[in-house]
C-alpha cells in the first residue's frame, strides 16, 4: 500500500530539471529523500504538495490524483514543513500552532473548538514545547522554532507529513529530539513521514525507506541497508567512502578527495667553461657570493665540477626556485648586488652560459596504502 | 513580557480604543470657533426645536466628525490589510500610489464626467484597485520587496499626479468645484457627503472583519498558507479589492490623505503585535480617532486659518515613515 506515488513527474525550469520521477512512498513508514544540493529533493516535495505544478506527470495521494483534491481537503490529508525562509509574524507559540487547525475551520472563523484545543495541546506535547506555549515565537532559539513549526504541521492531523530539511541548522541534540518525536508520531499514529535529510546516518537510522536523488532523477530507492553503499556515495555524491553498518546505524568514513597538488619549479643552471685547473678558484669565489640560501623561494643549490672534458674544465652552479619571480628577487637583492659589484669577470672564465628550465611537479597526497585499505573493505 | 501582561495590555487597549473614539468625536463637536458644552450636544441631538447652537452641532460639526471617523477607519484598515497582503511594512495607500489612483479616477469623474458624480466612490474604488494591482505586479517577488514597493509607488504617484494636473489644466474652467476636495481635508463636508460614502464604508469595514483570518494566514507566507488549505491567490486578490474599496471610499470624500494607513496599524502593532484579530479592530478605531482629532486640531489650532487635515497628518506621518524605512525595512 502506498501513501503517495508520482508518475513520470517532469519539470524543467531553466537549468534545473526533474526527469520522469516515479517515487513511491510506502504507507505508515518513514521515508527519507537524500541526495546532493540541487538534486531536486525539495522540488519533488513541492510538486507532491501542489505548491508548484509539474510540466508532465501525475501525483497520487492515497489513491486519489492530486488535482482532484481541493486545497483545504488536501490540507487535511497532507501537511508539510517548508524550509524556513519566511519571516514569521509576532505571535505566541500557541497562536502559531493554532493556525494548523485552519483547514478544519470555516474560512473566516478562527475560534478553536474543544477538539481543536485538544489537538493543539497534543501537538505541543508531542514536540515537547508545552512549556513554551505562551512565549513569543521569535524569542525562541532556532531549534525550538523548528519544533514549533513542526507542531503546527502536526496540528493539521494529517496521515501524511512531509518535512523539507527538518534538522538542517539544528544542533545535534535538537536534531535527535526532532527525529525521535517524529518516530513516536509514526509509531503511535502510523503517520506516513517523508523528509528531506542531509545526514545520511540519521536517514538510515530513523527511516525505513530511502529515496536517493541525483540530477533531478531517482538514482535508487529501497531499505537503508540496500541503498546506502559505497557505490551510492560515489555515484550520487561523488564521494569515496567506507560504509559499514553497526545495527541500524551506518558508519560512513569519507576518504578525502584525491586532489592533485600541482606546483612549478624554476631551475637556473649557470655553466662556466674555465681554464683547466682553475676550478678550485671559481668555487672559492662562489663561496663569497652571498646569502642565496636566505632568499625567499629558494629551494636548493648544487655545484657540479667536471674536469678533463677537452681543453677546458666546466663548473655548473644549479639553483632551484619556486618561481621565476623568486629568482629575480634574488638578482635584485642587496646581497647579490654587493657580491657582483666592483668585480671583473676573472680571465680564467672562458665562456659563461645561463639556462632556465621551468618544471611542473604533480603530487598526489593520497598514498597507495589508503587505496589498498579501501579495496580491502570492498572485498570484505 | 509574559503572557499575562500581554493579555492585560490587549484588554486595556481593546477597551481604550472605543473610548478614544468617543472622546475624539465629542471633542470634535465641542471644540471650535463657537465652543459647545456637553449638554448642548445632547440637546441638539434630541430636541426638536433648533437653536443656533443646535444648527452648528447638527449641520456642521456632527457630519464632519462622522466623516472623519469613517475616513480614518477606512484608511487605517486599508493600510493594515495592504501591509499583510504585500507582506511589507511600508504599504500605505497614500505612499504606494493607491490613493493617487483613486484620486485620478475621482478627478476624471468630477471634471470630465460630472453627470456621473454620484458614482464618485465607485470610481475612486476602481482607480484604487487598478493602482494596487499595478503596484502588486511591479514589486512582487515572494513578498513585495520594501525597496521596490516604495520606488514603484514614487513612480506611480508621479505619473498619476502628472495626469491629474494635466486634466486640471485642460479643464481649468471646471476645477473650482474640485479644489476643496483636492486639498485633502474635511472642510465643508456635510450630510450629503456622509450619505455618499456611508454604504461603501460600511460594506468595506464589515467585510474587513471577515478578512482577519486570511490576513493572519498570509502572514505565514504563501506556501504555508497554501499548505493550510488557503486559496492564496484568490484571497490576495480579494484582500487587495477590499483595501482598494476602503481607500477609494476615503479618498472620494476626504481627498488625498496620506500616512493614516501607515501610522495607525504600526502603532497598534508595536502595542499588541501582528495578530489581525486585535490589529484590525484596534486599527479601525484608532484610525477613526486619529483623523477626527487631527481634523479638530487642524481647524482650530491656527484659527482663523483652517488647515486641511491631510497636511497635519503628513507632518505626523512622514517622519514616522522615515523611521520605519530606516529600522524595519528588513521585515520580510
Amino acid at each position: 500500500m502506498t501513501a503517495a506515488e508520482t508518475n513520470n513527474l517532469t519539470l524543467e525550469r531553466g537549468m534545473f530539471k526533474l526527469m520522469n520521477v516515479n517515487a513511491v512512498i510506502p504507507k505508515g513508514k518513514m521515508t527519507a529523500i537524500i541526495g546532493p544540493n540541487g538534486s531536486g529533493k525539495s522540488t519533488l516535495l513541492s510538486l507532491m504538495t501542489g505548491l508548484s505544478d509539474a510540466d508532465e506527470g501525475t501525483v497520487t495521494i492515497q489513491g486519489k490524483p492530486l488535482d482532484n483534491y481541493s486545497r483545504s481537503e488536501f490540507a487535511r490529508v497532507v501537511s508539510m514543513l517548508p524550509q524556513s525562509k519566511e519571516q514569521m509574524p509576532n505571535i505566541t507559540v500557541k497562536e502559531f500552532i493554532e493556525y494548523g487547525r485552519a483547514p478544519y475551520q470555516p474560512f473566516f472563523k478562527q475560534r478553536l473548538s474543544e477538539e481543536d484545543q485538544r489537538i493543539v495541546d497534543w501537538a505541543m506535547r508531542t514536540m515537547r514545547i508545552l512549556r513554551h506555549e505562551d512565549r513569543m515565537f521569535h524569542t525562541l532559539s532556532g531549534g525550538e522554532q523548528q519544533k514549533v513549526r513542526i507542531a503546527m504541521a502536526l496540528a493539521q492531523r494529517t496521515d501524511l507529513l512531509l518535512l523539507d530539511e527538518p534538522t538542517t541548522y539544528l544542533d545535534i541534540a535538537h536534531q535527535l529530539e526532532v527525529l525521535d518525536a517524529l518516530t513516536v508520531l509514526n509509531r503511535q499514529k502510523s503517520t506516513t513521514i517523508v523528509m528531506v535529510l542531509h545526514d545520511l546516518q540519521q536517514a538510515a537510522a530513523y527511516c525505513d525507506h530511502l529515496i536517493a536523488m541525483k540530477d533531478g532523477e531517482i538514482h535508487s530507492a529501497g531499505s537503508p541497508k540496500d541503498i546506502l553503499t559505497r557505490q551510492l556515495l560515489r555515484e550520487v555524491y561523488e564521494v569515496e567512502a567506507k560504509v559499514s553498518f553497526e545495527g541500524h546505524y551506518p558508519i560512513i568514513i569519507p576518504k578525502r578527495k584525491t586532489i592533485e597538488e600541482e606546483t612549478t619549479m624554476l631551475i637556473v643552471t649557470n655553466t662556466s667553461q674555465i681554464v683547466k685547473g682553475s676550478g678550485e678558484k671559481l668555487i672559492e669565489r662562489f663561496d663569497r657570493i652571498g646569502q642565496v640560501e636566505r632568499m625567499e623561494g629558494f629551494l636548493g643549490l648544487e655545484v657540479l665540477f667536471t674536469q678533463n672534458i677537452s681543453e677546458y674544465d666546466e663548473v655548473s652552479i644549479v639553483t632551484r626556485w619556486t618561481s621565476r619571480e623568486a629568482f629575480q628577487g634574488w638578482t635584485k637583492s642587496e646581497a647579490f648586488r654587493e657580491s657582483h659589484q666592483h668585480r671583473k669577470t676573472p680571465d680564467y672564465i672562458l665562456n659563461n652560459k645561463i639556462t632556465f628550465q621551468e618544471v611542473r611537479i604533480k603530487r598526489n597526497p593520497i598514498t597507495d596504502e589508503d587505496n589498498a585499505q579501501i579495496a580491502d573493505t570492498e572485498t570484505a | 513580557m509574559n503572557m499575562k501582561q500581554r493579555r492585560r495590555r490587549r484588554q486595556v487597549i481593546m477597551i481604550l480604543a472605543p473610548v478614544s473614539v468617543i472622546i475624539s468625536a465629542l471633542l470634535g463637536i465641542m471644540i471650535g470657533a463657537v465652543p459647545i458644552a456637553l449638554p448642548d450636544i445632547w440637546h441638539a441631538l434630541t430636541s426638536p426645536v433648533q437653536s443656533p447652537t443646535d444648527t452648528i452641532v447638527f449641520d456642521l460639526r456632527l457630519p464632519r466628525v462622522l466623516i472623519g471617523l469613517l475616513t480614518g477607519a477606512c484608511l487605517a484598515v486599508s493600510g493594515a490589510i495592504l501591509q499583510g497582503v504585500m507582506r511589507n511594512p511600508l504599504a500605505d495607500p497614500g505612499v504606494i500610489g493607491v490613493s493617487s489612483g483613486a484620486g485620478l479616477a475621482a478627478v476624471i469623474t468630477m471634471v470630465i464626467l460630472p453627470q456621473f458624480s454620484y458614482l464618485l466612490p465607485a470610481a475612486a474604488f476602481a482607480g484604487a484597485f487598478i493602482s494596487s494591482i499595478i503596484i502588486y505586479f511591479l514589486s512582487w517577488d515572494r513578498g513585495a520587496s520594501p525597496v521596490k514597493i516604495v520606488l514603484a509607488g514614487i513612480a506611480l504617484n508621479a505619473l498619476l499626479g502628472a495626469v491629474m494636473n494635466g486634466i486640471m489644466v485642460m479643464y481649468s474652467d471646471r476645477i473650482q468645484s474640485v479644489l476643496p476636495w483636492l486639498s485633502g481635508g474635511l472642510n465643508g463636508r456635510s450630510w450629503h457627503h456622509l450619505s455618499f460614502m456611508l454604504p461603501y464604508a460600511l460594506v468595506g469595514l464589515i467585510v474587513s472583519i471577515l478578512a482577519i483570518k486570511p490576513a493572519n494566514l498570509l502572514l505565514l507566507g504563501d506556501n504555508s498558507a497554501k499548505l493550510l488549505g488557503q486559496k492564496v491567490e484568490l484571497q490576495r486578490l480579494l484582500l487587495i479589492l477590499l483595501s482598494s474599496l476602503l481607500a477609494g471610499t476615503a479618498v472620494s470624500v476626504a481627498g488625498l490623505i496620506g500616512f493614516v494607513g501607515l501610522v495607525v496599524p504600526h502603532a497598534v502593532r508595536l502595542l499588541i503585535g501582528d495578530d489581525y484579530r486585535y490589529l484590525l479592530p484596534v486599527s479601525m478605531l484608532g484610525g477613526a480617532a486619529l483623523v477626527t482629532l487631527a481634523d479638530t486640531a487642524a481647524r482650530t489650532v491656527f484659527d482663523p486659518v483652517e488647515l486641511p487635515v491631510g497636511i497635519l497628518l503628513a507632518c505626523l506621518g512622514a517622519p514616522f515613515f522615515l523611521y520605519l524605512l530606516k529600522n524595519r525595512s528588513n521585515w520580510r
